[in-house]
C-alpha cells in the first residue's frame, strides 16, 4: 500500500516536472519579447537589454533552464514581471478562487447528474427519458461561453437577480456554478445511464430480483455498487480538470480565478507567472488524480491496490 | 439489442397465412402487433431514426448555407457600412442585422464558419488518422509500443489540457496550422483508446489465428483484416469529436486564441459582440446559436446512428 503510494507520487510528480519543463522551454522558444510587453513599444534598444539583463532572459537558454530548476527546487518560481509579485504567490493568491468554483460545480453536477441518469436508466425507451436524453445532448452541445453570456444577459442584465462579474458575495457563485453545471450535468447523467443500463442486464441482478430484492435496494446498493466506481472516477476527473480547465467561464464572469490569471499571463508573456501557473495546477490535477485512486478500495473492497498498479 | 430480432410473430411467420379460420388465429405467440409496437426495441428504433433524421437536418441547416456562402447573394463580410450600425434581425437586406460597425451578421456567421468548420474536419481527421494508427498498433502487438502508447494517453488525460491549447496558440500565433494541430493533439487519445479496445477483443478471434496460420504478416493481419473491422466504429467517435472541435475551436477563438484571416470565427464574433450586450442582443445569440444548432446536429446523428439496431445484412 505504501508502496503503491510512493510509486504513485513518483509517477505524478515526474509528469508535472515534465509538463512543467516543456512549458519553460515553449515559452522560450516561442515568437514574442516579454520584455517588450514589459518595457512597452516606445522602449529603447538599451532599455529593453536592461529589462532582459534584470529578469535573466539574456542567458542562454540551457542556462536558464539550470536556474529555474534550482529555483523549482527551492520553491521559488521567480518575479512575476506584470505583478511585481513572487510568481507561486500570486497563483496561490487566486487558488481559492478557483477550487471555490470547481467545487461548487461538482457538487452541484453530484447532485443532479446522479439521481438524472439513475432516471433516465429506470425509464429506457419511454417518451420522458427521449426527451431528457436529448436535452442532455443539447446540453453538452452549447458553448459554455455562450452559455454563460446567455444567463448573464438574463440574470443580471435584464432581471438583476445575481451580479454580473467577480466574487464580492455569495450569490455572484451561481451563474458561473450553472454554466459549468450545465454542460457536466449532461456528459456525467448520460454516463451513469449507461453504467446503470449495463448493470441492470447484468445476470446477477436478475438473479437478485427473481429472489424479491426490494427494487430501490436493486438500483441504488446493487446496481449502483458495481457502476460507483466510473461514475466516482468520472467526476474525479471533471473535477480535476476543472482546477484548470474553468478558463472560458472565468474570463465570461471576470472570476478572479487561476483561469483568468493565465489569460492575461500569456497575454503579457509573464514567463515565471505561467510557469508558475502550470505547476500548481499540473500539481493540483496529479493529487487529485491520486485520491480518486487511493479511494478506490473505498468503494469496491474487492479492489487491492498494490494489485491494481501491476495489472 | 437482441429483443428486436426476437420480437417478430411467429404468426406472420415464412409461411404467412393471414386470412387464416379464427380457430387458427390465436397463435402460439401471445406478441400481438400493438404489444411489437409498445416494445422498447421498437421505440428505441423509432427514438434512433428520430435521432438521425433531426441530426441531419440540423447539420445541414448550417453546414448548407456555410458550404454555399460564396454563391449566395450577401454581403461581403468584412464590408463597413457605419450608416447601419447595429441594425437589428429582419433588417432588409441584412437577415440576422448588423454588428457595430454596420457588417452583415449572417455573412460573417457563414463565412466564418468556413473557417471553423475547415479547422474542425482538418483537426478531426489528424486525429482520427493518428489516434486510429497508434491505438490499433498498440492493441494489436501489444508488449513496449502498447505500454508507451497507454501512458501517452493517461499522461496527456491528466495534464491542463485546455491551458496548453491556449499556451501553444498563444505563443506560436493563432494561425490555421497551429489552431488545427493543437485541436488534433487534444483528441487523438479519445480515438486511440477506444481503437485500442476495439482491436484488443479483435485480435483473439479465429479469423486472425487463421489468417496467422495462412502465413500472413502481422502488419497485414492487422491493414487487411483486423482495422476494417474496427474502422466503422471508429469512425463514429470521430465523428462526436467533430462536433467537440467546433466547440474547442470556438472557446479559444473566444478566448482571443482564434484565426484573424481570412475571417473571424464564430467564438471571436461572439466574444466581439459581448460589449453590446444591452443594446444589441443578436451579437452573441444568433451565432452561439448556430454554433449550437451544428453542434447538436452532429451529435444527434453520432447518437442516433450508435442506438440504431445493426441490421442484419440480406440473405445472411
Amino acid at each position: 500500500m505504501t508502496k503503491y503510494i510512493l510509486k504513485r507520487l513518483g509517477q505524478g510528480l515526474l509528469t508535472v516536472f515534465l509538463t512543467v519543463s516543456t512549458v519553460f522551454i515553449l515559452v522560450r522558444l516561442a515568437p514574442g519579447d516579454p520584455a517588450v510587453a514589459y518595457a512597452g513599444p516606445l522602449a529603447t534598444t538599451e532599455e529593453l537589454a536592461k529589462v532582459r539583463a534584470q529578469f535573466g532572459l539574456d542567458l542562454p537558454l540551457i542556462q536558464q533552464y539550470w536556474i529555474f530548476l534550482q529555483q523549482l527546487f527551492t520553491g521559488n518560481l521567480g518575479t512575476s514581471y506584470s505583478f511585481q509579485a513572487p510568481a507561486i504567490q500570486v497563483v496561490l493568491e487566486r487558488l481559492p478562487y478557483t477550487l471555490t468554483l470547481a467545487t461548487a460545480s461538482i457538487l452541484l453536477t453530484a447532485v443532479v447528474a446522479i439521481p438524472l441518469g439513475v432516471w433516465m436508466s429506470r425509464r429506457p425507451d419511454t417518451k420522458k427519458e427521449f426527451g431528457v436524453n436529448v436535452l442532455t445532448i443539447a446540453g453538452q452541445s452549447m458553448p459554455d461561453f455562450w452559455t454563460g453570456i446567455m444567463l448573464l444577459t438574463f440574470f443580471a442584465v435584464l432581471i438583476p437577480i445575481f451580479p454580473a462579474s467577480g466574487f464580492a458575495t455569495w450569490s455572484a457563485l451561481v451563474l458561473p456554478t450553472v454554466t459549468i453545471a450545465i454542460l457536466q450535468i449532461a456528459l456525467i447523467s448520460r454516463m451513469v445511464r449507461r453504467e446503470m443500463t449495463t448493470n441492470f442486464a447484468a445476470p446477477y441482478l436478475t438473479v437478485a430480483r427473481s429472489r424479491g430484492v426490494r427494487n430501490s435496494l436493486l438500483t441504488w446498493r446493487y446496481a449502483m455498487g458495481n457502476s460507483a466506481i466510473p461514475v466516482f472516477t468520472a467526476l474525479g476527473t471533471r473535477f480535476a480538470a476543472m482546477l484548470n480547465g474553468v478558463v472560458v467561464v472565468e474570463v465570461v464572469f471576470a472570476w478572479p480565478g487561476v483561469g483568468s490569471l493565465i489569460v492575461r499571463a500569456l497575454e503579457t508573456r509573464d514567463y515565471p507567472l505561467i510557469v508558475a501557473t502550470v505547476l500548481v495546477t499540473a500539481l493540483l490535477a496529479v493529487g487529485v488524480q491520486l485520491l480518486i485512486d487511493l479511494a478506490y478500495p473505498l468503494l469496491d473492497p474487492r479492489i487491492r491496490l498494490g494489485k491494481a498498479a501491476t495489472a | 439489442m437482441s429483443l428486436s430480432d426476437t420480437a417478430v410473430p411467429p404468426a406472420g411467420g415464412p409461411s404467412g397465412l393471414p386470412d387464416e379460420p379464427p380457430a387458427r388465429k390465436s397463435s402460439p405467440s401471445a406478441v400481438t402487433k400493438e404489444l411489437i409496437a409498445k416494445a422498447g426495441a421498437t421505440r428505441r428504433r423509432a427514438g434512433a431514426k428520430f435521432k438521425i433524421r433531426t441530426g441531419v437536418i440540423c447539420t445541414l441547416l448550417v453546414v448548407v448555407p456555410i458550404v454555399l456562402a460564396a454563391f449566395l447573394p450577401l454581403p461581403d463580410p468584412s464590408h463597413q457600412d457605419l450608416a447601419q450600425r447595429l441594425l437589428p434581425p429582419l433588417s432588409e437586406g441584412h437577415l440576422f442585422g448588423t454588428d457595430q460597425l454596420g457588417r452583415d451578421l449572417l455573412s460573417r456567421i457563414l463565412h466564418g464558419g468556413q473557417v471553423s468548420l475547415t479547422i474542425g474536419v482538418l483537426a478531426v481527421l489528424v486525429s482520427g488518422t493518428i489516434g486510429i494508427i497508434f491505438g490499433a498498433a498498440a492493441g494489436y502487438f501489444g508488449g513496449k509500443l502498447d505500454s508507451v502508447v497507454s501512458r501517452l494517453i493517461e499522461a496527456q488525460m491528466s495534464l491542463p489540457l485546455l491551458m496548453m491549447l491556449l499556451l501553444v496558440v498563444a505563443l506560436f500565433g493563432p494561425s490555421i496550422p497551429v489552431i488545427t494541430f493543437v485541436i488534433a493533439i487534444a483528441q487523438w487519445p479519445e480515438v486511440a483508446r477506444l481503437t485500442r479496445s476495439m482491436v484488443l477483443v479483435e485480435r483473439e478471434k479465429p479469423y486472425v489465428s487463421a489468417a496467422r496460420i495462412l502465413g500472413l504478416h502481422r502488419v497485414q493481419i492487422l491493414i487487411q483484416h483486423v482495422i476494417p473491422n474496427v474502422i466503422k466504429q471508429a469512425t463514429l467517435v470521430v465523428l462526436l469529436l467533430l462536433a467537440q472541435a467546433v466547440l474547442l475551436e470556438s472557446a479559444l477563438a473566444f478566448l482571443g486564441a482564434g484565426p484573424q484571416r481570412p475571417f473571424a470565427t464564430w467564438g471571436r464574433i461572439i466574444s466581439d459582440g459581448q460589449d453590446y450586450l444591452t443594446t444589441a442582443w443578436w451579437l452573441v445569440t444568433v451565432p452561439g446559436l448556430v454554433i449550437a444548432i451544428m453542434v447538436v446536429g452532429v451529435n444527434l446523428l453520432g447518437d442516433g446512428l450508435r442506438d440504431r439496431p445493426r441490421r442484419k445484412k440480406k440473405g445472411a
